[in-house]
């Protein structure tokens, strides 16, 4: 039989709050410390105990961190989402499952190991029989895919760390997971797992905790946050690497945490921190930036810096509260009423959710107004390979503040709102400073900070306000671009997507398609996003929602020679990106253009 | 403000910093000639001139409403912000955050702490936040043209309109069941006790309610209630109204004695009933106050002074754990660890 190494998916189907969850991981852990390139994706539902929740776990050695297009190696243990499951499956695909479910085997044309893994489970711990059945199926797994003892051990001590007597539990519970399968069957399948080599040392983490830490190295000095999935760990990333990073002798910290009644107040109280001369900062979700919208207007028309991290989930309204998306790109860019225009960063890997993580907090004092961070759920909560986070090359940006007398005197004529060095950004003065005191207001106002009605008042300010966001198109993190050849179709994609991108790649090159990349990283789009397109005869913009957001953003401000050269591919169904999806899409739209 | 050069010699009184009042006083006003707020607004001045706080030490907050608009009217060395509807708490609490010396003084409406901000008042009153809150309150939304807030009295009616029935918000009880640290209750003319209690609330370390009763001069015609004007000028002799005071002026100055109570015109005609609290009240004791509270309200008066008073509690400065130095002037090398720091979190990241 031949075998099949390194490149397969396993599903594990399970259901929430029965610990699968740190069994899914030491899988992982393993596999990854073995050197096989892997991904998890964790799709679990809004629900705390008893709601079906699927492991996803991609073998890959081209790197492809998407969910595979289909299952190879399914594990059943849900009753409730059996025969779903089963009905899914390729013929030829590999069923562990769990005999003592009371369930039937209903599929003859599939691999079927049935392993009684409740009772295994009473033999060690009739009471904790439940959570033990999880760690059985990782031994069976280990049994017959080739997976390392000391690898195992080793991924269970880290995710136990310290707690002995659940290290020994589990350990011997993989025992008795890989001994079942070693004794009572026989392996027919061709999936195997093979080391690999490890060139850069690699460590998994969340996008969530690396944009925490990113804050932490930012300087953040305020926390204010409402919990909302999945954003919530990233505001507990902070909470937790506060008594390492930032507490003083005495046991005092210099970064505030309010958790707020509501988004509204968490998005007041970031705006309170940004007046007050701080580095203040909200996480939140979709809901979380509808419900901030009026303060997101006062932050853009009074100017202050203020920085929210948006970590995208499925709308609309409660939408799919735990599957990811890429949907809010016009709500933060757009966002609250009137004309407003804001920036925000998009990273697409842990090591930019790390140094978008810093970097917003200079940019906001930089341009005075609200900065988006835009992740998503994908990205956010699920584990990434980092080879490490770079520290931050340049010392904190603390933009135009007029900290003392000398400087206040040095102007020729002031005004908070008064832009004097041709950029739209003005200077500011800082409570408590006793200079140049001023009433902040969203009510519109001259370059003084006094109300004004006038029309040519209003005017110049608005137009002030849009040059001074013009003027970052090119000071953002630029795009990447991977354009080895000249080829005549480029896509344009952003975020998350960077982790399937190189499947779909790859798949349309398997058709005789060469197409250019270019992610985008900021809005507002830097120049080099317009290059892109202008030296393609078509370029597709690639995202996960349903009305092409970002394409909406580049039509409105595409020169018009080049709007026509762009279309849309927008795909979303809650699931991360699948490669294949989208490459049969982007095939669509190149034949409907003749190519 | 020391630096600055010798006054000449003349008969200006100063303050215990040398400051004239003329530099504690804001803008022109735009309210309704004879405004409520416009009173409240010289007290604080008062206040902030009398207690010797350096007007640059003063956050002056507020929301969104005619009560809002006033920090431009005081205070005009302070930097101040007028936020959103009924937001003006959370704004106070990350400036708080960051830094936590200075005095905030937050002026609010009726519409904007009993209605739409009410969530954020009661939490910022949980928090005990260290900010006097003044609510300078008329039972009407005088900006949008005179409709009923939730405070105004059951049986209320406006010139044009319907009675209203819905049962009113007292944001001293809410208060004082919540647990605030300092609740009053005053009136916009009662110059002397509101300058007390606003100089007590600056002193005061953790949230200060004070509940401003003060009457809309343009919206508050309640012609056919029982405190119309055109009730109480039928009923003249009975409720000793002798002192009416036209439209457009502001309502008399007024001190009531402790344990008395006085009626007091309003510009519609309308009377009101205040109370001073008894000498005998004892401020620690929540209960007596919202008893005090609740034999006022079944007697149709209004009782003022110092409700509720409570030093013990820890504000959120302490709650947070704060170091001693307000945040905004920590160094930037102490806000940002060192590389060595994220070499260790690398190291053990890949361990």
């Amino acid at each position: 039989m031949e075998t099949i190494a390194n490149d397969f998916t396993i599903n594990i189907a399970t259901a929430n709050g029965t610990g699968s969850q740190s069994a899914n991981l030491i899988l992982l852990q393993s596999l990854f410390e073995m050197g096989v390139p892997v991904s998890g994706k964790n799709m679990f539902p809004s629900n705390i105990s008893g709601l079906p929740t699927w492991y996803i776990v991609r073998l890959s050695d081209h790197g492809y961190q998407a969910p595979g297009n289909r299952t190879h190696i399914q594990v059943l243990l849900n009753p409730a989402t059996w025969h779903e499951d089963l009905e899914s499956l390729e013929p030829g695909s590999v069923v562990i499952w769990n005999e003592n479910a009371k369930m039937e085997m209903t599929r003859e044309d599939v691999v079927s190991y049935p392993i009684p893994m409740s009772a295994l489970a009473r033999k060690i711990n009739p009471k904790i029989a439940k959570l033990v059945t999880n760690i059985i199926y990782v031994g069976v797994l280990a049994e017959l895919l080739g997976i390392d003892q000391t690898e195992l051990e080793s991924a269970v001590a880290k995710q136990f760390k310290g707690k002995d007597s659940a290290i020994e539990l589990n350990i011997t519970a993989l025992g008795l997971g890989r001994d079942y399968f070693k004794d009572n069957l026989e392996k027919i399948d061709p999936y195997t797992v093979e080391k690999r080599t490890i060139e850069k040392p690699q460590f998994f983490i969340e996008g969530n905790e690396a944009v925490a830490l990113g804050c932490i190295y930012g300087g953040v000095q305020m926390l204010a946050w409402y919990p909302i999935t999945p954003s919530s760990s990233l505001a507990e990333g902070i909470i937790n690497y506060i008594p390492q990073l930032r507490t003083d002798d005495d046991g005092k910290v210099t970064c505030a945490v309010i958790q707020a009644e509501d988004e509204l107040a968490a998005a007041g109280m970031v705006l309170g921190a940004g007046w007050a001369g701080g580095r203040g900062m909200t996480a939140t979700s979709g809901p979380g930036i509808s419900l901030m919208q009026e303060f997101i207007g006062l932050g853009y028309f009074a100017e202050i810096p203020s920085v929210f991290w948006d970590v995208n989930r499925v709308g609309p309204s409660t939408g799919l509260p735990t599957r990811t998306q890429q949907s809010d790109i016009t709500m933060l860019y757009e966002g609250s009423h009137g004309d407003t225009q804001h920036i925000v960063l998009i990273p697409g890997t842990v090591e930019e959710c790390f140094e978008f993580g810093w970097r917003a907090f200079d940019y906001a004092e930089r341009f005075q107004t609200p900065i988006f961070g835009l992740s998503d759920l994908d990205l956010g909560m699920n584990r990434w390979a980092c080879e490490g986070f770079e520290y931050p090359d340049q010392d904190m940006d603390r933009g135009k503040v007029v900290r003392d007398r000398d400087m206040f005197e040095a102007f020729e004529e002031f005004g908070r709102y008064l832009d004097v060095d041709g950029d739209g950004i003005p200077y500011r003065t800082l409570p408590g400073s006793g200079m140049d005191p001023i009433l902040y207001r969203g009510t519109g106002h001259n370059t003084k900070g006094v109300y004004s009605e006038k029309p040519h008042d209003y005017f110049d300010l608005m137009q002030r306000l849009k040059k001074k966001i013009e003027g970052a198109r090119d000071l953002l993190p630029a795009p990447i671009l991977r354009e080895e050849e000249e080829c005549e179709v480029g896509i344009i994609y952003l975020g998350s997507m960077e982790n399937t991108i190189q499947e779909i790649d790859d798949i349309l090159e398997s058709t005789g398609i060469k197409v250019s990349q270019c992610r985008v990283r900021a809005l507002p789009m830097h120049s080099e996003v317009e290059n892109f397109i202008s030296r393609h005869e078509i370029t597709i913009v690639l995202e996960i929602n349903r009305d092409g957001q970002l394409y909406g953003i580049l039509r409105k401000e595409l020169p018009n020679n080049l709007i026509t050269k762009v279309r849309s591919v927008a795909y979303s169904d809650g699931v991360p990106p699948r490669a294949g999806i989208y490459a049969e899409r982007i095939l669509e739209t190149l034949k409907g253009d003749g190519q | 403000m020391s630096d600055k050069p010798k006054r000449p010699a003349r008969a200006i009184k100063l303050n215990m910093l040398d400051e004239p009042k003329d530099s504690y006083t804001g803008g022109k006003s735009s309210l309704c000639p004879g405004c409520g707020h416009d009173q409240i607004s010289n007290v604080i001045i008062t206040a902030a001139w009398e207690n010797g706080i350096e007007p640059h030490r003063v956050a002056k907050m507020s929301g969104i409403g005619c009560s809002s608009k006033t920090p431009a009217y005081y205070l005009g060395q302070s930097h101040g912000f007028n936020t959103v509807h009924g937001r003006m708490p959370s704004v106070t609490t990350g400036a708080y955050a960051i830094n936590k010396d200075l005095l905030y003084i937050g002026v609010s409406g009726d519409g904007d702490s009993a209605s739409i901000g009410i969530g954020q008042l009661i939490h910022a009153i949980r928090r005990n936040m260290d900010m006097v809150y003044i609510v300078e309150n008329n039972g009407v939304y005088g900006l949008t043209k005179g409709q009923y807030s939730a405070t105004a009295d059951i049986g209320s009616k406006k010139k044009k309109g319907v009675v209203n029935e819905t049962q009113p918000i007292d944001l001293c009880a809410l208060a004082i069941n919540l647990g605030c640290s300092f609740v009053a209750r005053s009136f916009s003319g009662s110059k002397k006790q509101l300058g007390s209690l606003i100089k007590a609330a600056m002193s005061h370390k953790g949230f200060a309610l004070i509940d401003v009763i003060s009457p809309c001069v343009t919206f508050n015609n309640n012609d056919e209630s029982m405190r119309s004007y055109g009730y109480v000028k039928e009923n003249e002799i009975t409720l000793h109204m002798t002192d009416y005071i036209p439209h457009f002026n502001p309502v008399e100055e007024i001190e009531v004695p402790e344990g008395h109570f006085r009626d007091i015109t309003l510009h519609d005609g309308s009377t009101i009933r205040l109370e001073t609290i008894s000498a005998e009240h004892d401020p620690g004791s929540a209960v007596a106050a919202l008893t005090s509270l609740h034999e006022a309200e079944s007697s149709q008066k209004h009782v003022t002074g110092l409700l509720y008073f409570d030093n013990s509690k820890p504000s959120l400065a302490e709650d947070m754990e704060l170091v001693d130095t307000p945040l905004v002037d920590v160094p930037d090398t102490v806000l940002r660890p060192g590389k060595d720091t994220l070499d260790k979190i690398n190291a053990a990241l890949h361990s």
